[in-house]
């Protein structure tokens, strides 16, 4: 069992994430046509596919970097809305891991508050308005109470944080975007960003079970 | 879908190679990406002026990029934002120094990509700065103006923004002077007709035959009221019935009009709609100063058409009055 992710842990992720945006491309584009633009499953396919070739090109040893990169390409590859605020969470997080060569729990925890923070403060939104927030925001803080456990069981348990976030956006109503024109007929409606955040954190919980 | 365009993925990079071909004199492209828009003439020690947005909008955005109003633009998808990385390499080459001024209009996905943008170039040392078109009465409730989207207005954004910094003065001066018609600009939408995003193949949405959508967005953005299509007159009253008192435009008042068809709509029907604006602001003790009737901010083949109010002062009506010459819009 892992006890820390190196370099090439992250880039493996990365590719990973991309193969599960695939695999929910046309989930994510029906759940986005029924409120939002639509175009949600190509965006996050295209941007990820573009993370992935960035983290497989990466050749230096700082997470750091690894996650500007990916940040850099998912905003250079898909500028939709959704896109936009991912890049700006990768982004943050490129930031704060700047130097680091592994992440244990600690850093993993550390690493999904920055980019919560990133996208927040790109979207200028917050947790109960029906978006991605709705499920990052309870896996990262089941990652902080979670600091001392091992990468396998802290990440399970953030997985589970984040599909109940998924859950609980559905009771919601929209404020943000597209969906908030539809205002009260948006609540009992799958939110498709806080699907997109569960499934990055399911690219960490699959690749370190 | 009926287009006359050749594999759908295509068509924006195809129109743009079009634009290059027949205004090589006025617009080129940085960083070897056709959407990363520019003129030709860009002034050294002048503030430069960008926007952005979706294409499937014409003239929007691109089409006001020359002399008198942009300096540059970048092109998104067919109503998709553009990259926050095409931003910065338009503002690199439109800055000589003296900063940049970002206007575009109020959209999720373009606000973030500008704001980004706008970050990396500080980081570049590119004083930038934003205002944002955000002008749709129908989009938000007054109070809520931070909500609403931007639409046509946007152009007298462009007009006098340009012609002030044509002038050469301080990038606050131009931000100010954009606040300003922001601020004094309203603007209201029908919708008779749906439009095709080329990539999708069908509608995104539909109108049925014989009804009309009032407020209706430039995306297809729900309006305020779904009915039957009634007589011109009656759709203009009860847009400037939403119009006038949300500045609220007051006697003695002195505006500009803008009449922008959707794209599907002829301008025979424009100036039929004018006529009833012009009779109705005249009944208001409401002055008609400058208007124009034509497309704008088109949203592809769209049939419908908005009206744009806005109020002018000395200041406005000058630079409202200044040549520009851009490949859509040309005024001695």
């Amino acid at each position: 069992m892992k006890a820390l992710l190196t370099i090439e842990d992250i880039k493996l992720i990365f590719i990973r994430c991309s193969e599960i945006m695939n695999k929910n491309r046309q989930a994510l584009l029906d759940l986005d046509a029924a409120c939002g633009d639509g175009d949600l499953g190509l965006t996050m396919t295209k941007g990820f596919a573009a993370a992935a070739a960035a983290a497989r090109n990466y050749s230096g040893n700082d997470a750091g970097k690894l996650f500007l990169a990916a940040g850099m390409a998912i905003a250079g590859s898909a500028p939709s809305t959704m896109g936009t605020l991912i890049a700006s969470g990768f982004m943050r997080v490129g930031k704060e891991a700047a130097g680091r060569e592994a992440m244990a729990t600690v850093d993993c925890a550390a690493m999904m508050i920055s980019f919560l923070d990133g996208i927040m403060a790109r979207g200028k939104s917050k947790p109960g308005d029906k978006t991605i927030i709705d499920s990052l925001m309870p896996a990262a803080e089941t990652l902080r109470q979670g600091e001392n456990k091992p990468l396998a069981e802290a990440w399970a348990d953030a997985l589970e944080a984040a599909e109940q976030g998924v859950e609980r956006a559905r009771g919601m109503r929209a404020v943000h975007g597209r969906a908030a024109y539809y205002g009260d007929a948006s609540i009992g409606k799958d939110d498709a960003g806080a699907r997109v955040g569960m499934l990055i954190v399911k690219a960490f919980a699959e690749y370190v079970a | 879908m009926r287009k006359l365009i050749n594999a759908p993925e295509s068509m924006v990079d195809e129109m743009l190679q079009g634009i290059y071909a027949a205004h090589p004199d006025q617009v080129r492209y940085v960083s070897g990406d056709l959407r990363c828009l520019v003129s030709a003439h860009v002034k050294k020690g002048k503030v430069g002026i960008a926007t952005g947005g979706g294409s499937g909008h014409l003239p929007l955005f691109l089409g006001y990029v020359g002399e008198g109003m942009l300096d540059g633009c970048c092109v998104g998808g067919v109503f998709q934002s553009p990259s926050a990385m095409q931003m910065l390499e338009v503002t690199k080459a439109i800055d000589s120094g003296a900063g940049v001024l970002y206007i575009y209009g109020n959209y999720g996905g373009d606000v973030m990509n500008f704001d980004m943008a706008a970050e990396m170039a500080g980081a570049e040392g590119i004083r930038v700065e934003q205002v944002l078109g955000a002008e749709d009465v129908a989009s938000a409730p007054k109070g809520n103006e931070g909500k609403r989207r931007g639409v046509a207005g946007i152009f007298y954004m462009y007009k006098i923004a340009g012609a002030l910094a044509a002038e050469m003065v301080a990038l606050e001066q131009v931000k100010s002077v954009a606040q300003t018609v922001a601020a004094n600009v309203r603007t209201m939408g029908v919708a008779l007709s749906a439009c095709t995003i080329p990539e999708a193949g069908k509608p995104t949405f539909e109108i049925e035959e014989e009804k009309m959508e009032i407020g209706m967005g430039i995306h297809g953005e729900p309006g305020v009221r779904k009915g039957p299509l009634v007589a011109a007159d009656r759709i203009v009253d009860e847009m400037l019935e939403s119009i006038l008192p949300d500045l609220p435009y007051q006697r003695g008042d002195e505006v500009s009009v803008l009449i922008n068809g959707l794209g599907a709509t002829p301008k025979e029907e424009l100036y039929v709609f004018f006529r009833r604006v012009a009779e109705s602001l005249s009944k208001s003790g409401i002055h008609i100063y400058h208007p124009y009737i034509g497309e704008f901010a088109t949203s592809m083949e769209m049939a419908g058409a908005s009206i744009s109010l806005l109020k002018l002062d000395a200041e406005l009506k000058r630079l409202l009055d200044s040549p520009a010459n851009t490949p859509f819009f040309v005024q001695r």
